[in-house]
């Protein structure tokens, strides 16, 4: 225990050099451990965004491209598919339930999806949760009515019954805008921590309302417009959408089906079970996460190899301060011990002051990153993994103090008192 | 030096007229005003149709498998450990998956038809397991329960609650 002591009162005499070692070891703490954090949020927020659903289908690209843009609402999609193809399907005697859904237009660059009242019936996230209203309703007969996403309600402080504009194309500026067909809110989602917070819902009939009056890719003009109370009396039965999800009878039958789907006459669809596109998602995105990874374990050693520089360097300083500690009755092992738990307290400082700022950060960064990526990163005590780390950046200080112990002892043997001064 | 100043000054008086027209433009007025409208879209698709059409000619599909083949009643209750590749149906927040169908070769084979009903296990697992590839073969041990097919639309099929997961190794 007096070792400890001494090895602190050492420690205060260099308080300056001692500081900026930890402060270092700290920052490369906080990095690792930051990388590790987004790295299992995103794959949990990933993982919990689509449960229950059997099969995702849209029109022939890839996978992993067909998985993003249907259910992440990330990129956007090669084809539309017609809506015979997906009356097919839902009525097919193996299928339970099935969700259409129509994208491309957007609000302030919150993405707008037409669906049907299965989507809200049938939508499992998490652990197979199904979606719940906060306020209000879901979209009824008239065409004009939106459901919010929490997201979209919280951040541009949306309320039941207001009116919104919603915009062509998916850019969070939109210059082309259906500024002549205003929705409604009638309805706001409960959070979900999934991209649906992230999402206007819309009719389908409301999709088909918006774009009734477009021609040759531009909107009508003078007589041609239709406006919303004209597209309420016409038939807004869609003609094509994006992509549908279905549900089974029996999950047995999903490769049966899948293989139906892909080989479907009418046109070129493509059908993917979300987890298997998700577990290719995950093994591209490996790669660069074990990048990450290393690179941070890297910094930690830079952080480390600064704290033995630091030591080495002092000791040379410090011949007097050991030699005294000699005269005085103290043994090599004590000299050596000495520098031990120097180093193993500067490393159990890093880390705690690194667990701190890694808190800080989160605290300031986890609203910003919520409303600009829709990642949820929570003020969660570490993780098994994350102590493992921790501990073993511990276990690094305390065998990198070994080498100026080491250094030390045997000066000690053969300096004694001996030391000219 | 008056001189250069007026200069300057007539310069200025001239470009500025050009700096103060600058007109802003909607969309829509790059459009002549009288342009005829638009012939109206063709439909989308039109052509796919043919594909519906030539069917007939075409002569059956490739081959699909029976959704309901037999299964051996005599294995429903028994506790059983079964190799396969598991292709994932549902997953934990932790990205564990939690619920999926072991299949005995690993998917992505399009020359054949998918495995026949009784060539493949749904198993569910309270736990979970962390797959990191899926062409690393698993394991899965647990009670078999085989269900029986009441009707067209239930199939049959072997279904398993898998109380143990661990890697399938070659020794």
């Amino acid at each position: 225990m007096f070792l400890l002591r001494l090895a602190l009162a050492s420690l205060n005499n260099r308080r300056f050099t001692a500081l900026l070692t930890v402060f270092a070891i700290a920052l490369s703490v906080c990095l690792l451990l930051a990388v590790e954090r987004v790295r299992s949020e995103a794959r949990a927020s990933f993982a919990s965004t689509i449960s229950g659903t059997d099969l995702v289908v849209g029109a022939r690209s890839g996978s992993v491209n067909l998985l993003l843009y249907s259910v992440f609402r990330i990129g956007n999609a090669t084809n539309n598919i017609r809506w015979e193809s997906f009356e097919r399907f839902a009525e097919h005697p193996r299928v339970s339930w099935a969700i259409p859904i129509s994208l491309g237009d957007s609000y302030r660059g919150y993405r707008v999806m037409g669906t049907s009242d299965a989507y809200f019936e049938h939508y499992r996230y998490g652990r197979k949760q199904p979606l719940q209203l906060a306020e209000g309703r879901a979209f009824a007969k008239d065409p004009f009515e939106v459901v919010l996403g929490a997201e979209v309600a919280e951040a541009l402080r949306h309320k039941l019954d207001d009116q919104l504009v919603l915009a062509h194309g998916v850019a969070t500026v939109s210059l082309v805008r259906h500024d002549d067909k205003p929705f409604r809110v009638v309805g706001i989602l409960k959070r979900t921590g999934t991209p649906v917070d992230r999402t206007l819902h819309i009719s389908l009939a409301g999709m088909e309302a918006l774009h009734v009056d477009w021609q040759n890719g531009m909107p009508a003009r003078g007589e041609a417009r239709i406006d919303a109370e004209q597209a309420r009396q016409l038939d807004l039965q869609p003609q094509q959408i994006t992509a549908f999800l279905l549900g089974l009878n029996n999950r047995i039958a999903t490769f049966t089906l899948q293989r139906e789907i892909n080989q479907h006459r009418g046109e070129p669809l493509l059908a993917i079970l979300p987890g298997v596109a998700l577990q290719e998602l995950w093994s591209l995105m490996g790669t660069a996460e074990k990048a990450l990874f290393v690179v941070s374990l890297f910094v930690v050693l830079t952080g480390l190899i600064g704290m033995l520089t630091a030591i080495l360097t002092s000791l040379n300083e410090r011949r007097r301060e050991m030699a005294i500690l000699r005269s005085v009755g103290a043994r090599p092992w004590h000299i050596a011990g000495l520098l031990v738990l120097e180093a193993f307290s500067l490393a159990l400082a890093g880390v705690l002051l690194g667990l701190a700022l890694l808190y800080v950060a989160i605290a300031i960064a986890q609203g910003p990153l919520q409303s600009h990526y829709g990642l949820y990163l929570p003020m969660a005590l570490p993780s098994a993994y994350e102590w493992m780390l921790l501990g073993s950046i511990l276990l690094a200080g305390l065998v990198i103090g070994c080498v100026p112990a080491w250094r030390a002892y045997r000066q000690s043997l053969a300096d004694g008192l001996s030391i000219r001064l | 030096m008056p001189h250069l100043l007026l200069t300057i000054l007539l310069a200025l008086a001239l470009a500025l007229p050009a700096y103060a027209e600058v007109r802003e433009l909607q969309w829509s007025d790059l459009v002549p005003p009288g342009a005829p409208p638009p012939p109206p879209p063709m439909a989308i698709h039109d052509l796919s149709q043919l594909a519906d059409a030539l069917a007939a000619e075409a002569g059956p599909g490739a081959a699909q498998q029976s959704p309901a083949e037999p299964v051996v009643e005599a294995l429903d209750g028994v506790q059983v450990k079964l190799p396969g590749y598991i292709v994932p149906l549902d997953m934990s927040e932790e990205g564990r998956v939690i619920e999926f169908l072991l299949v005995p070769y690993f998917g992505a084979c399009i020359h054949v038809p998918p495995p026949p009903s009784n060539q493949i296990v749904h198993a569910t697992s309270e736990l979970g397991v962390k797959v990191e590839q899926l062409y690393q073969p698993f394991w899965i041990e647990g009670p078999l329960r085989v269900e029986h097919s009441s009707s067209e639309l239930a199939e049959a099929g072997y279904r398993m609650d898998a109380q143990k997961i661990y890697f399938y190794e070659l020794d």
